[in-house]
């Protein structure tokens, strides 16, 4: 690979990634607005958007952010298991993509109960999406210090593959 | 993933310097297992993951719930 397509693979997984961790805290943002807002058209708004919101913006970057993370594993020395931080970054992403694909049954009847004249304001407001929220950006978080900080430690895994290319005899 | 390996590094210092499993890893695991026993604990409880489970509206008792 390219070192140019490496640096637009990376690009890429970065601004997938930063942007995923923005969308979740405008979502915690939405999230407490519908829980304190004294207008009853600002609550239901803002029950009514999250659906649409997560479908066009979260889920494109949660699974933008898992693929081009693949991909970098698979294109750059790092790969995917060999390292345990990296090892780990996919995990968190695997979990918190999984978790908000099941959440979206919760954003749609969320928005179905605010779509309801009838429903009392008081049933509309949800503290669900507050809690899930603030359990993304801490995931997030965990996953943005572990691509800094890079800790040290191979897997098992990585450990036999430097092993072999230890053993390798050197080509001159 | 801003960095990586340098090409010259020498394959014995990388493995050398992170035989068996660092600390962090051992914390990170038990931490990752807590979150999940919870989640599942959650769904269990609240039969399953929907409007109707944990994420039970706030009838009476929202913040601001009389709003104009």
């Amino acid at each position: 690979v390219s070192p140019l397509a490496r640096k637009l693979a990376f690009t890429a997984h970065v601004s997938f990634s930063v942007g995923w961790f923005g969308a979740v805290a405008a979502f915690l943002g939405l999230s407490i607005v519908g829980l304190t807002s004294q207008h009853e058209e600002t609550v239901r708004g803002v029950y009514l958007v999250m659906e649409p919101a997560a479908w066009f913006v979260l889920i494109p970057l949660a699974i933008g952010s898992l693929v081009s993370g693949l991909v970098q594993g698979l294109v750059t020395p790092w790969g995917l298991a060999r390292h345990y931080w990296v090892l780990a970054k996919l995990l968190i992403n695997v979990f918190a993509t999984t978790l908000l694909l099941v959440y979206m049954r919760t954003f749609s009847a969320m928005a179905n109960v605010a779509a309801d004249d009838q429903a009392e304001l008081g049933t509309v407001r949800n503290i669900s999406p507050v809690f899930h929220a603030a359990l993304a950006l801490v995931l997030l978080l965990a996953a943005t210090v572990l691509a800094v900080y890079k800790p040290r430690g191979l897997t098992p895994y990585g450990q036999r593959r430097s092993q072999t290319r230890l053993a390798r005899p050197v080509r001159r | 993933m801003a960095s990586e390996p340098r090409e010259d590094q020498s394959p014995a210092e990388e493995a050398g310097a992170t035989t068996g499993v660092p600390r962090w890893v051992k914390i990170f695991a038990i931490i990752a297992v807590v979150v999940i026993v919870i989640v599942i604990v959650v769904a269990i409880v609240g039969d399953g993951h929907g409007p109707s489970r944990h994420s039970s509206p706030l009838k009476g008792g929202g913040v601001g719930q009389h709003g104009t």
